[in-house]
């Protein structure tokens, strides 16, 4: 990979926004083969490797270092990152795409508001029903570091496909890890956020990926992505 | 010596202890690691699904398997202390680049002796001539006993919910420090009915009331009565004003132990002197026993051993001595060689349908020759 292979999120509001960032910087983006294509082009950055994926797909290139630079998620960088931060390395906080990830249990549990209160009720589930409590989630490393972090060890983690605020209700699962922006679906399943239990305030980022390999010719592309952008280049270029 | 001479002078040893050579199932449903022992171990786990969708986990030690071997042979009826002994591959995902997925494990696991100072002091032994038997001089032995906070938390007399949470929290990363700093927070009024009903009937009652008065729907699979456990625990914490500064200071107190092994038990007896807790005597002493009879039988490691009274806290199944050795040439996270004791490991793994004392322990080869100076 001689070329900067840069990429953004498919579709979405998330598509928009990262199209709308670019093309104020001065670099316009366009789909080859309409509104349903996956290729595209860039202008203004040399001869570049325009991607459009999803965004978990692309914090998986960022981190695993198939991918220079992208928009994505930084709650899914922070959850696929095997080591944590140094997999990748944010460069702007693009200020869309906000949501917080949260742990979140049945409102009917009163006697649960805190985490500590959630290995409480965890330990004592498990003496009752010889299992331990379940926990949906599609963020699986994330879930498991914060609960480490907070001394919370008698849970089991259930993969979430999707519609994870549901688990409860169909119960899949007790307690879910998820994404939230305003809350309304949490309440609406009968959920609620713990007082202590807001794991990452997520928004859409522009990250490269330190792993990645490096041909001048990229660093030069992104030099150029950099000054368009506004963002201080020196001591970021140095890193790759 | 080489890599399979290594291996074959600790089995000697094991096998010379009259321990039975087995190699059991490399293929374990997850729910045995993680049931077991918690979330926290999957991410050295190596999980896989079968064909129906159930998660596998290949062995992340010999350890669980054997203990599995066990329990169904005191299940089926056969009772007696039994020794078991291996030299077989067990398989993690790295925790560092370097480290290897697939690796042998050499090693022994006792069953039903006594659990005293004299078998903790044998096993330690056993393990410290294998390696002594692979050509190796260890550079320092840290050891620890994952009995004493609990012995120090019961000893403070608080209530049940603070001790127990307080003994769960200690074998977690995050440790104590959250719980020993929160305070509890109030009983909101609409649920003070639920408390105070007198029957469960009546209480049950009162709580649905109350879910129902702020339009709460009933989801998830905790039931109505341990829900009501849950606050009635809730409002004893409340009652009992949170964790008392003398707690913390013991917590504190106890954290800081860390010397020789010899000055062990004299550092515990300090503490449980100062705060007045007799009832630690009993764990202190084994503290205290254990070392002596280490001295007698390997006069030459009183030099290098030492106790830190949270080390192994994280080592999931373990609940009294245990030790890792360390060898020239490696970081202190890989030990050439560790043991401890798992009193309670037969019991988790049957569902308290068999019940051993057990102590066990394991030599790394790959480790061994990379401390000798050659291997990678």
């Amino acid at each position: 990979m001689t070329r900067l292979s840069l990429a953004i999120p498919s579709k979405g509001r998330l598509k928009e926004k990262s199209e709308e960032w670019l093309a104020s910087a001065g670099f316009p983006v366009t789909q080859i083969g309409g509104e349903r294509g996956y290729q595209a082009e860039i202008a203004g950055l040399g001869d570049v490797e325009m991607r459009l994926l999803s965004a978990r797909e692309i914090a998986q290139g960022l981190v695993d270092g198939s991918l220079h630079a992208g928009v994505t998620g930084e709650d899914l960088l922070h959850d696929l990152a095997p080591v944590g931060e140094s997999d990748f390395e944010v460069v702007k906080r693009l200020g869309f795409g906000g949501a917080d990830v949260i742990v979140a249990v049945p409102q009917a549990w009163v006697d649960v508001d805190t985490m500590s209160d959630l290995e409480a009720a965890g330990a004592a589930f498990r003496k009752a029903h010889h299992r331990r409590l379940r926990v949906a989630t599609k963020y699986m490393r994330l879930t498991r570091r914060f609960f480490a972090a907070r001394s919370v060890g008698e849970y089991r983690l259930v993969e979430s496909a999707g519609a994870t605020e549901a688990a409860p209700t169909t119960g899949s699962a007790d307690v879910i890890v998820d994404i939230t922006s305003t809350g309304a679906t949490l309440k609406a399943n009968g959920l609620k956020i713990l007082t202590d239990g807001l794991i990452l305030k997520s928004e859409a980022v522009f990250a490269i990926s330190p792993g990645a390999a490096w041909s001048a010719e990229a660093k030069a592309s992104l030099g150029v992505l950099f000054a368009g952008a506004a963002i201080k280049p020196k001591e970021l270029i140095e890193k790759i | 010596m080489t890599y399979a001479a290594v291996v074959k002078a600790a089995r000697s040893r094991f096998e010379a202890s009259g321990a039975e050579p087995v190699n059991p199932a490399y293929i374990l449903p997850s729910d045995i690691p993680l049931e077991l022992s918690g979330e926290a171990v999957r991410a050295r786990l190596c999980v896989f699904t079968d064909h129906r969708g159930n998660e596998m986990v290949m062995r992340p030690d010999l350890t669980l398997p054997v203990a599995g071997l066990e329990a169904e042979r005191l299940a089926s009826g056969t009772n007696g202390p039994k020794a078991y002994c291996y030299a077989a591959e067990a398989f993690r995902l790295p925790a560092a680049d370097g480290d290897p997925m697939e690796f042998t494990q050499v090693g022994f696991e006792r069953f039903g002796r006594e659990s005293d100072p004299t078998e903790d002091a044998e096993a330690f032994a056993l393990v410290h001539e294998a390696v002594r038997d692979c050509g190796v001089v260890p550079v320092a032995i840290a050891t620890g006993d994952l009995a004493i906070f609990p012995a120090f938390i019961d000893a403070l007399g608080l209530p049940r919910v603070t001790a127990d949470l307080l003994k769960r929290a200690f074998r977690q990363e995050g440790g104590v420090r959250a719980l020993v700093e929160a305070s509890p927070a109030p009983i909101e009024a609409d649920l003070v009915p639920t408390l105070e009903a007198a029957t469960p009937e009546e209480a049950e009652t009162a709580f649905r009331a109350a879910l129902a008065e702020r339009g709460i729907p009933l989801i998830g699979t905790r039931s109505v009565p341990e829900i009501i456990a849950g606050l009635r625990a809730r409002a004893a914490a409340l009652a009992a004003g949170g964790v008392p500064d003398k707690v913390r200071e013991v917590i504190g107190a106890l954290a800081a132990v860390n010397c020789t092994a010899a000055e062990a038990a004299d550092q515990l007896d300090a503490i449980a002197v100062k705060y007045s807790l007799p009832r630690t005597s009993s764990a202190i002493d084994r503290v205290a026993r254990r070392m002596e009879l280490i001295r007698e039988l390997l006069p030459e490691v009183k030099a290098i051993c030492r106790f830190r009274s949270g080390f192994g806290r994280r080592f999931t199944y373990y609940d009294g001595f245990l030790f890792e050795t360390l060898g020239a040439n490696l970081a202190e996270s890989r030990p050439i060689a560790s043991g401890g004791r798992y009193d309670g490991l037969v019991s988790g793994l049957s569902n308290g349908k068999a019940n051993a004392t057990a102590i066990g322990g394991v030599v790394r080869p790959d480790r061994v020759l990379r401390a000798k100076g050659r291997g990678a």
